[in-house]
């Protein structure tokens, strides 16, 4: 289409007319470095820092109930530079900044008033909250302003932790950042089933949402350094934390959902106390709902299959089935104890359904769903649970059987081949598994 | 006839393919949707059947869509505004274009107020909504300015650039993706399924445009074919997109967040693969898309203005610009901006859900007339 | 309304002043424009219009025998003056009178022209002018005018012989590839180099004339059965309307016949080498010659083609292929690169991963100046430092480059006023433009570039996507001569994409491209 001149020209008077009204600012410009990248967020109960205590004598605390106190874990224009320049970083990779009050957009923007780079939100990586302060306040409330805000991004990853939680955000390794060693700790998961799927701040609202009961990984600390144990419940109806599930028990959780990527199951073997280690490379479990009239009950069925990875058993061979197969029973039955210890816990001391059990109720059962949703923490509790457990040991590493008989502590003996069959108890020497 | 003359002066040279009326269908279509469809929809349903609710209201639009097409394949090289004064007389011809230019031009200030409120949410934050608007609305004037053809050459080129997007975008949400959010299927029975269609086929408002377009196709009969494809490929897309965001978010999580979908694609960090985060990507297509869109809106308001008054059409293109800005600003805030949303969506039903079958039956019944007068 | 009144008063006045001139021209006293049969007469007038250049010359002589006088009038330097001594004067010179007096036209004391052009004159090139104009204008152009007593048309005789350069591969299109053949500033080279690559069929070369001063030809090359007459038709219209003094270069035909002056893109694509050339006409374009300058002008042309090298077709299909992903690639990152910067470190910082944004953060600390002054500030400098590399002699030129974008990108990290990270992006984005084949459209995507990190500094990521949909949208607006700029893009057509962003292998590129409309859709074989 050909333009006239005319029509250039207007255009161009009009354009340059124009061009001049974005010179009076460009509105949302900031530059990047000067602001501080915040990285994780503790919550804990009201608890003002020596800090806050100064201003408030000097005259700068304003009207608020100390209820949460905020800890931020900030990325500084000057702690990124040290840490960016050669030479490697010398002192903190980061900066805790504490922040007590009852409103958790007002804490945030009181941190404009402490510092010139003031915190711009979307590279949260964790949020972590105190129990004492899940205790007290439903986790709809301490997440809401989290869920509202644009710059929060919904996959931070939510925690729970014994104790305060702003210690968890503490390190004293050089050049660490406690928010990335966190979230990067969740990618364990495949080593372990003492680990829980990561909850990112999207689906812990879809889990308050459902109004049922659900675990957050709880993390402990000490000294700067962290450990996942456990998980803390969620109880459906209230969202306030009841208590905690330990280690074990969690990890008898894994084992009902199935969602384990990997771990061990440590047992001891029933005729000689030694230890057998079962290794697992996969697991499923499929818990079937059975319904007769108005009576529930569940059938969990645990499958596993995994490797022998450690033995101390200094008799046996396991190049023989036989001893396999032994193995395998004894950590079956480890698991099984495992479980049950867990809904133990689960059905009589917290009562509520945290493995899924629900879920799987409304998958198969929509209908007799809808009747048990609304009190379903309290109908779980006596609902009947059978479970069995089956293990497949499919190999067992590089090493293979015991040369010599009791006495020895050392787990194994690599020995040289001669070609001799293999019986229970023998002493005699063994090939490498590759000859198998 | 004055208007004949004007007619042909409009659309003599600018034609269009069918893969390109095809394409503009499908650009029109595909809007503010993608963001808010999994929570109306949910919001009805209130089971994870949402994705059934989806196709089955694409089906209803390809009916629509089909009728439309046949109404106005009786005309040929006429656009709506132009034969409806002819099955209905002169008023009331005019009386429903003028419904009908209405109609887009109050689509129009909801996309562009959509659209500032989201890119003012995520993207510039602090940024006075004119300035977010007017570039805008500039840009989809010059574009329109070349008629029909470049309008369908742009859309052209912009469709696979945001389809492969938004793929690539929803794939990798399989992260956090559940399939158990999405079972049980049909659990609580069809009724929900069927609470949910009117949403979903006011998502699929679109195919509209073909009372229009059809005028200036070179191959007029396919224009059936143009539709059903044209609303297909916004039917997957939509499925996708509510199957992706329920899978990870879950029924529950969906209905108490204002855009899902963008909540999905923030949700996962794919850390080491070159964007981290690609809610980039997404805003990416959606403005795109909103931009498409706006364009269709803004260039069927002026041709309409243009033939109902028999002028020529450039001075409409201008003129419209301030009424719609006037209109994207009358929300007070975004559940007005909703509302007027709903609004649109239940005139589109009205305007070309009932109107078109209507006219269509009357149209052939005239037609019989007519031969049995010979 | 008033600019085109003023126009028209401006283009009257021009007309008139134009008159007024060759008015002048003509003298009372002799209607002196025409050649008579009077040889003094002739060459006094002659010898007033040009006879005052050096390098004019005058030659009298009587022709073999007769006792008729003739002369020659030459310009050293433009004339082959071996061909004027060698044929021309020792042919006229020689004793030709038996001959002369057997022929039939004889006529006492005057000699016919024909006889002296189909006996005598052993010249291939003999034309016959009646105007003095054109004489001086011929001989000003290297032919030599030759006049005879008692003849009454003068000869010119084509002797022009212009000093040209040997074939060379052309600087600007190097290939790896490919036949080391480049035009050169002779017209008639570069024809012959057309013609010379094997025997075209059907292949057309029309000549036109352009410039009012200084006329210089112009040829239009196409292959009748292929091209869409219309084109044609059309491409001379337009070069018909060139309306000015002197056309030194093709750039001037360029801009003249193209459609859409304001658009930065290019719509007549250039280009040193035959082959392109060549493999334009074939696929029913039209080629465009002038004298004087080794660029051919090739129309229409699409945006798709400036990003082709005939070097994607004489290496087989999967590296061409290849190539062209990455030239695409590389045209999207030259284009945005720096925008995007601007836009994700003044903007969306939450866009970026977060160990980048650390570091990001860290390296821009001590930097005094927001992205986009920082980023205008290098790419300035790298598009100065681009054009000074162009104007500097040969050996220090390409070093200069080299050095000056080494030095100064690390001086200015060193001295704190850029970040490291934009040095990086403005090097990529420079190493990308320097992969398009076409310099014009390199030249455009280093302007709109600055345009794009305009719209990124005000309004972020959405300002570039504005800025992409503005520029599509005048992409998709334009045309070069009837075509569609974004064709074969766009409409679609599936088997038009053979040749668009990938190369599929010859086997399967039987057809021309359709939006040529040409008349012979199938490459023959």
């Amino acid at each position: 289409m050909k333009q006239t001149f005319n029509h250039v020209q207007f255009l161009l008077a009009f354009l340059s007319v124009f061009l001049l009204v974005p010179l009076t600012g460009c509105w949302s410009s900031h530059e990047i470095e000067e602001r501080s990248l915040g990285v994780g967020v503790a919550l804990d109960k009201g608890k003002e820092s020596m800090i806050e205590k100064e201003f408030d004598e000097q005259g700068g605390g304003y009207a608020r109930k100390n209820l949460i106190t905020s800890t931020y874990q900030l990325i500084t224009p000057q702690v990124a530079s040290s840490t960016t320049k050669q030479g490697g970083p010398q002192q903190k990779s980061y900066v805790n900044v504490s922040e007590t009050g009852d409103s958790a957009f007002q804490m945030l923007r009181e941190l404009s008033l402490r510092s010139d780079t003031p915190l711009t939100s979307p590279h949260m990586k964790v949020m972590v909250i105190g129990e004492a302060l899940a205790r007290s306040y439903s986790l709809e409330q301490l997440v809401d302003q989290s869920l509202r805000d644009n710059d929060f991004r919904p996959s931070c990853l939510m925690f729970i932790s014994k104790g305060r939680a702003s210690d968890t955000l503490e390190s004293k390794t050089a050049g660490e950042i406690p928010a990335f060693r966190l979230s990067a700790m969740v990618e364990n998961a495949y080593r372990t089933t003492r680990i829980l799927p990561p909850i990112p701040l999207i689906k812990l609202e879809s889990k308050i949402q459902s109004r049922s009961s659900f675990l957050l990984q709880n993390v402990v600390s000490a000294n700067g350094e962290i450990k996942f144990a456990g998980a803390g419940i969620i109880k459906g109806k209230t969202n306030k934390m009841i208590g905690f599930l330990n280690e074990e028990e969690l990890d008898g959780l894994t084992w009902i959902t199935g969602k384990g990527k990997g771990g061990l199951v440590k047992s001891f073997d029933k005729k000689t106390g030694q230890l057998i280690v079962y290794e697992i490379e996969s697991m499923k479990s499929h818990i079937q709902p059975h319904v007769k009239g108005n009576n529930i009950s569940f059938d969990v069925h645990i499958e596993s299959v995994g490797r022998l990875s450690e033995s101390w058993m200094t008799s046996g061979s396991s190049f023989n089935n036989q001893f396999l197969q032994n193995a395998q029973k004894t950590s079956e039955k480890k698991v099984k104890h495992l479980v049950r210890n867990v809904l133990e816990k689960m059905q009589t001391k917290y009562k509520v359904d945290v493995a899924g059990f629900g879920n799987q109720l409304r998958i198969k059962r929509p209908r007799v769903w809808m009747r048990v949703k609304d009190n379903w923490d309290q109908t779980f509790s006596e609902v009947p649970i059978n479970y069995d457990v089956k293990l497949t040991i499919k190999d067992y590493g590089a090493s293979g059987s015991k040369k010599y008989a009791p006495d020895y502590n050392f787990v194994y003996l690599y020995v040289k081949n001669e070609k001799i069959p293999p019986k229970k108890y023998s002493s005699h020497a063994s090939y490498g598994a590759l000859n198998k | 006839m004055k208007g004949s003359e004007l007619w042909v002066m409009i659309n003599s040279n600018d034609r269009i393919t069918t893969p390109q009326a095809t394409v503009v269908v499908i650009n029109f279509i595909l809007g503010t949707g993608i963001l808010t469809l999994p929570r109306t929809v949910a919001e009805q349903v209130k089971t994870p059947d949402v994705w059934l609710s989806v196709i089955l209201g694409g089906i209803i639009a390809m009916i629509a869509g089909v009728i439309m097409v046949k109404l106005s394949q009786r005309f040929p090289e006429k656009t709506f505004y132009q034969y409806s004064q002819e099955i209905v007389g002169k008023w009331i011809g005019k009386l429903f274009s003028f419904f009908i230019i209405g109609y887009f031009l109050v689509l129009g200030g909801f996309h562009v107020r959509s659209l500032a409120e989201v890119t003012g949410y995520l993207l510039l934050e602090g940024t006075p909504k004119w300035a977010i608007i007017m570039p805008f609305m500039w840009a989809s004037l010059y574009l329109i300015r070349g008629g029909i053809n470049p309008i369908a050459r742009l859309f052209e080129i912009i469709l696979p650039i945001t389809v492969i997007l938004f793929l690539l975008v929803a794939f990798m949400s399989i992260k956090i993706f559940e399939v158990d959010n999405l079972r049980p299927v049909l659990g609580s029975g069809i009724t929900p399924v069927l609470k949910g269609i009117k949403t979903t086929a006011l998502a699929f408002t679109g195919p509209e445009i073909m009372l229009i377009i059809l005028a200036f196709m070179k191959e007029p009969h396919k224009a059936g074919k143009a539709v059903l494809v044209g609303i297909t490929i916004p039917l997957f897309i939509y499925v996708i997109t509510v199957v992706m965001v329920i899978g990870a978010l879950s029924v529950d999580g969906v209905v108490t967040r204002t855009w899902p979908t963008l909540d999905l694609i923030r949700s996962f960090e794919l850390t080491g693969l070159i964007f981290e985060r690609f809610d980039s990507l997404l805003l990416v297509v959606w403005i795109m898309q909103m931009f498409t869109s706006f364009t269709v809106n803004h260039y069927a308001a002026s041709l309409g203005l243009s033939q109902l008054f028999q002028k020529n059409i450039h001075p409409f293109m201008y003129g419209v610009l301030p009424v719609i800005y006037l209109i994207s600003m009358i929300p007070k805030n975004i559940n007005d901006v909703f509302k007027v949303g709903d609004m649109v969506g239940n005139a589109a039903l009205v305007l070309f859900g009932f109107l078109p079958l209507l006219l269509l039956i009357i149209s052939k019944v005239k037609g019989r007339k007519y031969e049995t007068n010979l | 309304m008033k600019v085109k009144k003023w126009r028209s008063t401006v283009k009257k006045i021009g007309n008139h002043a134009n008159e007024k001139e060759n008015k002048q021209e003509f003298t009372p006293q002799n209607s002196s424009n025409h050649v008579t049969d009077h040889l003094s007469l002739t060459l006094k007038v002659v010898k007033n219009e040009i006879g005052h250049n050096s390098d004019v010359h005058f030659r009298e002589f009587i022709i073999g025998r007769t006792g008729i006088q003739a002369a020659i009038i030459f310009v050293e330097g433009l004339s082959d003056k071996d061909l004027i001594e060698k044929h021309i004067l020792s042919s006229l010179m020689a004793d030709f009178s038996k001959e002369y007096q057997q022929d039939q036209l004889y006529v006492k004391e005057s000699l016919s022209k024909q006889f002296i052009k189909s006996q005598v004159l052993s010249i291939s090139d003999v034309e016959e002018v009646h105007s003095i104009k054109e004489v001086t204008s011929k001989v000003l152009t290297g032919s030599t005018a030759l006049l005879i007593d008692g003849l009454s048309p003068a000869l010119i005789l084509g002797t022009s012989k212009v000093k040209t350069r040997t074939i060379e591969e052309p600087v600007s299109e190097a290939l790896v590839r490919g036949p080391r053949v480049g035009f050169t500033e002779s017209l008639s080279d570069n024809t012959s180099l057309l013609r010379g690559s094997g025997d075209i069929e059907n292949l057309s070369l029309v000549k036109f004339q352009v410039g009012k001063r200084s006329k210089k030809d112009l040829i239009v090359a196409y292959i009748k059965e292929i091209v869409d007459p219309k084109l044609v038709e059309e491409v001379e219209k337009r070069i018909k309307k060139i309306d000015l003094d002197n056309v030194p270069e093709s750039g001037y035909v360029e801009q003249l016949i193209e459609d859409n002056y304001l658009s930065p893109f290019p719509q007549v694509q250039n280009t040193e080498r035959p082959d392109r050339v060549i493999a334009a006409l074939m696929e029913g374009r039209v080629a465009i010659l002038l004298d004087g300058t080794p660029f051919a002008l090739i129309a229409p042309v699409t945006f798709s083609m400036m990003l082709q090298s005939p070097e994607d077709y004489y290496e087989r299909w999967i590296p061409g292929t290849f190539i062209r992903f990455l030239r695409y690639i590389a045209v999207v990152l030259s284009l945005f690169t720096p925008a995007l910067y601007i836009a994700f470190i003044s903007f969306h910082p939450g866009l970026i991963p977060t160990k980048l944004a650390i570091s990001i953060i860290g390296s821009r600390s001590g930097v005094p100046f927001p992205a986009l002054i920082e980023a205008l500030f290098m790419e300035l400098s790298i598009e100065i430092l681009r054009e000074a590399g162009l104007r500097l002699p040969k050996p220090i030129g390409p070093a200069m480059g080299i050095v000056g974008g080494l030095i100064i990108g690390e001086a200015a990290v060193q001295a704190g006023i850029v970040s490291p990270i934009l040095v990086i992006v403005v090097a990529l984005t420079a190493i990308s433009s320097f992969s398009i084949p076409q310099y014009s459209v390199g030249i455009t995507l280093r302007i709109l570039r600055f345009v794009a990190m305009l719209c990124a500094a005000i309004l972020g990521l959405y300002g570039v996507i504005l800025f992409f949909l503005f520029m599509m949208s005048h992409l998709v607006k334009l045309k070069s001569f009837g075509v569609p700029y974004m064709s074969p893009a766009v409409p679609y057509r599936l088997r038009e994409w053979k040749d668009l962003v990938a190369r599929m292998p010859l086997m399967m590129m039987k057809r021309r491209p359709k939006m040529m409309h040409t008349k012979d859709p199938l490459r023959k074989g």
